[in-house]
């Protein structure tokens, strides 16, 4: 484990600095304004990638944390620990931006539709995972705990989606089987770019704190050590 | 010794302690009874009966439920960790999911008991005795129940390891069981009503599906939660 930043790192820094700038450029300068809901609409371009991010990141929590029950790696847990923490800032951001956008557009902040309901539910077991996490005695068993509940969070998450989906609906399905593609050239673009740039920060994110665990292990090593040669 | 053998010795060995002690479903039992007085006061009759008992009485029920359970899942562990029991339970010549299921069934057999006082009088209390199908009733609860018993043997498990974990129980289980109690509530307000439809059907299976995941899952992890450490 090395001390410094790789070349990759500096290399996924320039190039997620870089999708951002362009992503902001397509998004206020070349995608059109919506007709109906004008500027508001923007925020479309940074919401719709950060959700799909945050569902990203609660795949990669499940192969981590069955890559942990399987092997014990501490690899494994790392990815687990990053792609949670990193899940959870994400699916915060998508819990301020959606309300931002609703006000506006559907004349309310908040609604219990399916996927906004399961975000929430999914922000609230990503929290009690982290939670847990915290009381743990040891690493070791923080780690055990995380992979058990990260297992049950993440094959929870559909049923949760699909359950609440039957119990009510109303959000805007931009995407769907059956209807092409309802967005004017230049918003697909910028979408994309954004999309993009959002997964490249969510890698980046969770490659930095994969290497502070790593560096915790380290120090945790180095410690114990340290006290049994004194 | 065989799995179903074992998951049964288990199941009995703690309804013999509950039996002796009856302290779990003392506690559990008083806490229902006082959570359901409670949604008494924040929905008086007069607001039952305008909103109408099938549309309010489902959600009071399974909430007094959920609740409740979670106090006996955390008992359940409890009586383990005097003496460090569950070490003794980890060395035992049988299968982990033996272990699981046998913590499950008796939790089960518990909240069923529980129910068996609680629902009927949710029913009187609320004033919505009248159309209730009595068989529709009890499978929908059986059926919810096992899935909300299996997951909160599996987090109670989890809860029980952590120093102080007691207190993330509730946390830990409520998000996880939202499809469950979502289901648990239209499949009761249909039995409630006394009429059991398509839509019903479709609750129950996801529940079904729900029972058989959580099991499964059970099965993969509880060796790593009865790891010592």
């Amino acid at each position: 484990m090395s001390r410094r930043f790789g070349p990759l790192f500096g290399a996924s820094l320039a190039a997620t600095a870089a999708a951002f700038a362009y992503a902001l450029a397509l998004i206020f300068l070349a995608a059109p304004e919506e007709r109906v809901m004008g500027a508001v609409q923007k925020i479309f371009y940074v919401h719709v990638p950060i959700a799909l991010s945050t569902f990203v990141a609660v795949f990669v929590l499940l192969v981590g944390a069955l890559g942990y029950l399987a092997t014990r790696q501490p690899v494994w847990d790392r990815l687990a620990v990053a792609t949670c923490e990193v899940g959870w800032l994400f699916c915060t951001l998508v819990l301020v931006t959606g309300p931002i956008w609703a006000k506006p557009a559907w004349g309310v902040w908040w609604t219990w539709e399916a996927k906004i309901t399961t975000t929430l539910v999914l922000w609230l077991l990503l929290a009690g995972i982290l939670l847990a996490r915290g009381y743990a005695s040891t690493p070791e068993q923080g780690a055990r705990i995380g992979a058990v509940l990260g297992v049950v969070a993440a094959l929870d998450v559909p049923i949760v989606y699909k359950a609440v989906d039957w119990w009510r609906g109303q959000h805007p399905i931009v995407f769907g089987p059956g209807r092409g593609n309802p967005l004017a050239p230049g918003m697909g673009a910028a979408l994309a770019a954004s999309t993009v740039a959002v997964l490249l920060l969510f890698a980046l994110l969770v490659m930095l704190r994969m290497r502070l665990a790593a560096l915790e292990d380290a120090l945790v090593a180095a410690e114990e050590a340290a006290s049994r040669s004194s | 010794m065989s799995f179903l053998r074992a998951a049964l010795a288990i199941a009995a060995k703690d309804l013999r302690i509950e039996g002796k002690t009856l302290r779990t479903a003392a506690s559990t039992g008083l806490f229902a009874l006082v959570v359901i007085v409670v949604f008494a006061f924040a929905f008086d009759l007069d607001t039952v009966r305008r909103l109408g008992a099938p549309r309010v009485v489902p959600g009071i029920l399974w909430v007094t439920l959920a609740f409740s359970a979670i106090v006996a899942f955390s008992r359940s562990f409890e009586i383990e960790r005097q003496r460090d029991a569950l070490t003794a339970l980890a060395l035992a010549p049988v299968d982990r999911g033996a272990v699981f299921a046998g913590k499950c069934l008796s939790n089960l057999a518990l909240l069923f008991g529980l129910e068996v006082v609680l629902v009927p009088l949710t029913l009187v209390f609320f004033d919505a005795a009248d159309d209730v199908s009595v068989p529709a009733l009890a499978g929908v609860l059986a059926l919810h129940t096992l899935g909300l018993a299996e997951l909160g043997t599996l987090l109670g498990a989890v809860a029980s390891r952590l120093a102080r974990g007691e207190a993330l129980l509730a946390v830990l289980f409520l998000p996880a069981a939202t499809p469950l109690l979502l289901a648990a509530v239209q499949c009761t307000r249909g039995a409630i009503e006394g009429s059991m439809g398509a839509a019903e059907a479709r609750w129950m299976l996801v529940t079904a599906g729900c029972d058989v995941l959580y099991f499964l899952i059970a099965l993969l992890v509880f060796e790593t939660v009865l790891e010592e450490g």
